[in-house]
């Protein structure tokens, strides 16, 4: 190999002035700088995905909109000047566009996950216009291009332009809700697609008929322009039947699109298979290259099924879990693996330089092949929850390195040169920023633990105390104690849970297990000191102490005496803050799912072998309001049981939370000292029961203060039907809860569940949530709710506006039954209560369903059967 | 006064000699011997300083850092499971990789200076210096004791 030329298959390379080669390997290096800083970040929001709102919808998008249109936006132009044998463009070309483009997806990114709204779309507006610009200067190229034996590779860049251009526009539609009305399912299902297959798929089937044999340094195979132009024939028509399709809500218009596609992609791929036939991969970006194209076939045809075998409006939640697959395997692995042989060249210093920056590309890459490609499947596979991360760790870690190697590649081709002692200090701070980071996390609220401690030293006029943590309180309550002396506090934990005493002083015992003891020195006292639990939520549920000094005036605060638990205070004031009315109307946050309220049939099986993960999640419990839960699984409620009489149920409740938790099932009778038992974080329980009486039961944490744990989301519905229960043709479960906002745990939040001040009712743990996603029904159709109560506090008396009750079937008895003269028009539940109503909905049309208490229906128990023929 | 507060004397004194140790040869020795030695002198002196320097730290610095703040923690109870709990635990994690990391580039800067990579070995050196106050002000950051 002594060259290798970018003007992919042109013969004959046309000679290139050297001013104009050296500026465009400083275009390349920029350009890709860009791309690499995109993937670095991209990597970064993946990692951090669960601190950050809207989580996966912004790490999808920094990896597509950032990397990887930049790269299709820089890579087609130059292949299209390469191919179309043009000349470069006008040197404020380039600059403009990549400024304007980023611009663009910052201001996306930016404005949909933090808001304004507003923002977002107008990145929208400015991506599609960048992408416009760039289309119509391809296709003005090809217009006046002279010929070149590959100028129809480039009709491919301009359809996958025209496509990115379509689904940037719905990208910006879903952002801005409009229009209003329709749920944004149709249109999700439509963008994914006309972005995954069009842009990105349109641009990379296109780049392959001349780069695969560039890549492999053979010919382009025979007679592979003719199936460039007849399968961009088929699949271009193909996708938009396809989008079509999914706008319409007709399913089996888009499968036929995706078939189409699919068949084009296959005969594009020919020309590909030959070429390999012909020439093995046997460089790292043939391999790459390769295997990213493996994943694709396989993601067209996970796809097809998916979409043939769902209704219309819930592709789009089916096809989500795929998303970070097709990204991981075939986009991903595309882009470094195109990446991977285009830098090097376009980086340009000569044949030595070229074999030098190729090599160091290279290192490890097959050690990451393989770490990337077994990591690909584990992404998408249902596989425990480690085996996930460790398969994202994989793949964290492979682009990490390539980010690595790439970045240094560039700079060392490119880049300026830096003095050491900045170069140090640059790494000395970031490595610092990394430590306090990691010493921050955490977050506030969560307290501090393993402070001061054991101290064996006894002076003179040393009084001993025995203090008892018991029943969430601190025993005794008050010590009195007369100014000066030296208090030893002997701390004994006689609770079932871990409890700890920390003094307003900063004196701390470790956390203590149920039985264990810790001595505390208290400083010569000079006035009262408070004292409490630190475990959250058992300082605001009563377990608090106080030291008074003998002969001062009670209640008279020394300067430490009214010191604060770390972070509550200003939680307090945020409660105050976020207690104003909730904007019910507005529009719920980009990349929001609702609780899945379709109730499934019960499995076959009679045994029921269920794991669930005690975990504090941040969710959107309002539109635009998040709030810190404490979960079963993640979300609120915690995931629905259904099984049939007689049923045996095996839980296993594993804590990752970092207080106790337990659980208890309605459905099951048993002695609760074992499996109600509070589990310590990291510890697992198993809680068997078999379910011998029918009905709609709640299950919920068992840990102490229980008004907290259930009022901050651990709660739940196991379904049993009755015997001879039936078919209906649509099934949907509410669970009812209220919502309390603030720091969970937090004095302010845990005074308004005393007080049975909630912020808002919920029906599946978004206050006014299926107002944006409605519940959806056809005319005729039997439609059964099931409705369960968690309170804590408050029940409901659930009503469908319009509707009436043929059947009611609470607390294990039917009310009513089909076939009775009478009708009902509220199933009341107590709190803990459950049932079943059902109902025929006579016409199309909008029915809320609400609480018709109306304190709760008008704030957030609320929702929407939207029925439509 | 107990033996406790002799053995956080150690901690403390050692750290301060070898931070102060390396940013007295950073900020002072290094940019006097470039501007008032020659050549091949200035590289024998400063190959000496650095020799002594790392002698010092391997035989004083480290062993008593370490073994000192071990006995620490074990008597403060800190226990590998709440180094992973927020608030002081995680503190005390980041402060211990935080050494880690100063120590990996140290050897770095040794093991470049060795092979005549002057530019990366002085960048480690920085970095090296810079990620010891960094450590001082993780172990500011720790909890009252």
């Amino acid at each position: 190999m002594t060259s290798v030329d970018v003007r992919i298959g042109a013969p004959g390379p046309r000679p290139t002035p050297p001013t104009q080669r050296r500026s465009r390997a400083s275009w390349h290096a920029l350009a890709n700088a860009v791309v690499l800083a995109w993937l670095a970040l991209a990597g970064v929001a993946a990692l951090t995905h669960v601190r950050l709102p809207a989580p996966e919808w912004l790490a999808i998008h920094v990896f597509l909109l950032g990397a990887v249109t930049n790269a299709i936006v820089t890579w087609t132009e130059h292949f299209a000047i390469a191919l179309l044998r043009h000349s470069e463009p006008a040197p404020w070309v380039r600059p403009v566009r990549l400024a304007a483009l980023n611009t663009g997806v910052l201001s996306v990114l930016y404005g949909g996950s933090y808001g304004p709204v507003h923002l977002g779309v107008a990145g929208a507006v400015i991506v599609v216009g960048v992408v416009g610009w760039h289309v119509g200067i391809l296709a003005a190229w090809t217009r006046r291009a002279l010929g070149g034996r590959f100028a129809h590779v480039v009709a491919w860049y301009i359809c996958a332009g025209v496509a990115l251009v379509a689904g940037g526009t719905l990208g910006g539609l879903m952002l801005a809700g409009w229009p209003p009305g329709i749920g944004t399912t149709r249109l999700e299902a439509a963008h994914i697609h006309i972005n995954l297959l069009g842009w990105v798929g349109l641009a990379v089937l296109g780049t392959l008929f001349t780069f695969w044999p560039t890549v492999l340094r053979t010919q382009v195979a025979d007679g592979s322009d003719m199936i460039a132009r007849r399968s961009l024939r088929l699949a271009a028509p193909g996708l938009a039947v396809t989008v079509g399709g999914f706008l319409a809500g007709a399913r089996w218009v888009a499968v036929a699109g995706l078939l189409l596609y699919a068949a084009a992609a296959a005969l594009a791929l020919v020309p590909f298979l030959r070429t390999a036939r012909r020439r093995r991969p046997h460089t790292p970006a043939a391999w790459m290259l390769a295997a990213g194209t493996v994943w694709f076939i396989v993601a067209v045809l996970t796809d097809l099924s998916v979409v043939a075998t769902r209704a219309a409006d819930q592709v789009a939640d089916d096809l989500e879990p795929l998303v970070p697959f097709i990204l991981v395997g075939f986009v991903g692995q595309t882009l470094l693996g195109a990446l991977t042989f285009l830098l090097p060249v376009v980086l340009g210093g000569g044949p030595a330089a070229l074999k030098r920056n190729a090599a160091l590309l290279e290192r490890g890459w097959i050690i990451r092949l393989i770490m990337v490609n077994i990591a690909v499947p584990l992404v998408v596979l249902p596989v425990p929850a480690r085996v996930s991360q460790v398969a994202w760790a994989l793949v964290l870690a492979a682009l990490g390195a390539f980010v690595l190697l790439a970045a240094v590649t560039v700079f060392r081709a490119r880049g300026p040169r830096v003095s050491p002692s900045i170069g140090g200090v640059v790494v000395g701070a970031l490595a610092t920023a990394v430590a306090v980071a990691v010493a921050l996390s955490g977050g506030p609220g969560v307290t501090t633990q393993g402070g001061a401690g054991v101290t064996t030293q006894v002076g003179t006029g040393v009084q001993t105390v025995e203090v008892t943590l018991v029943g969430m309180r601190i025993s005794p309550a008050t010590i009195k104690a007369s100014p000066g002396t030296r208090l030893v506090l002997r701390v004994t934990n006689r609770d079932a849970q871990q409890h700890d005493l920390r003094l307003a002083t900063g004196q701390q015992t470790p956390m203590l297990g149920p039985g264990q003891t810790a001595t505390l020195e208290v400083p010569p006292l000079t006035g009262p000191v408070d004292g409490w639990c630190t475990v959250p939520g058992h300082r605001a549920a009563g377990m608090t102490m106080r030291i008074e000094v003998a002969g001062a005036v009670a209640g008279s605060e020394g300067g430490t005496g009214s010191g604060e638990e770390p972070g509550s205070a200003p939680m307090d004031h945020m409660d105050h803050a976020a207690s104003g009315p909730l904007n019910l109307a507005a529009s719920m946050s980009p990349g929001w799912r609702p609780y899945d309220a379709t109730l499934r049939p019960a499995p076959g099986a009679t045994e029921h072998k269920v794991e669930i993960r005690a975990v504090q999640k941040e969710i959107e419990v309002a539109p635009g309001v998040r709030q810190r839960m404490w979960t079963f699984g993640g979300t609120v409620p915690g995931p629905v049981l259904r099984g049939k009489v007689g049923d045996v149920f095996t839980i296993t409740l594993i804590n990752d939370d970092t207080m106790g938790h337990g659980i208890d099932f309605h459905a099951g009778s048993l002695a609760p000292d074992v499996p109600m038992r509070t589990i310590q974080p990291g510890e697992r329980l198993t809680y068997r029961f078999r379910a011998e009486r029918a009905g709609a039961w709640l299950y919920h944490c068992s840990t102490m203060p229980m008004l907290q744990h259930i009022a901050n989301g651990m709660y739940g519905a196991v379904i049993i039907d009755p015997p001879g229960l039936a078919k209906v043709d649509r099934e949907y479960v509410l669970v009812q809860g209220e919502l309390y906002l603030g720091e969970p745990g937090s004095t302010g939040q845990v005074r308004k569940m005393h007080d049975g001040r909630p912020d808002a009712w919920m029906f599946n743990g978004t206050a006014a949530g299926y107002d944006h996603a409605p519940l959806t029904a056809r005319p005729g159709e039997r439609v059964r709710v099931w409705v369960v109560a968690a309170g804590p506090s408050s029940g409901t008396a659930f009503h469908i506006v319009g509707a009436q009750f043929d059947t009611v079937y609470k607390e294990g008895a039917y009310l009513l039954r089909p076939g009775d003269d009478g009708g009902s028009q509220v199933l009341d539940l107590a709190a803990a209560q459950g049932g079943f109503v059902e109902t025929v909905f006579p016409e199309p049309g909008h029915y809320p369903f609400v609480d018709h208490d109306m304190r709760h229906g008008e704030a957030g128990a609320h929702g929407i059967f939207e029925v439509t023929r | 006064m107990t033996w406790w507060s002799v053995i956080r004397f150690l901690h403390v004194t050692t750290a301060a000699l070898w931070v102060g140790g390396q940013l007295t040869v950073s900020l002072v020795v290094l940019p006097l011997a470039r501007r008032l030695l020659e050549t091949d002198q200035r590289g024998r002196v400063l190959r000496e300083v650095g020799r002594r320097f790392g002698m010092f730290t391997g035989a004083f610095f480290l062993p008593v850092q370490i073994s000192s703040g071990i006995a620490m923690a074990v008597h403060k109870g800190v226990t590998w499971e709440s180094l992973t709990y927020p608030g002081y635990g995680r503190t005390l994690a980041a402060k211990l990789l935080l050494f880690v990391l100063v120590m990996v580039a140290a050897t770095l800067h040794g093991w470049a200076n060795g092979r005549g990579m002057a530019v990366f070995a002085r960048t480690m050196a920085i970095a090296s210096l810079v990620g010891s106050v960094g450590i001082i002000l993780l172990a500011t950051a720790l909890p009252v004791t």
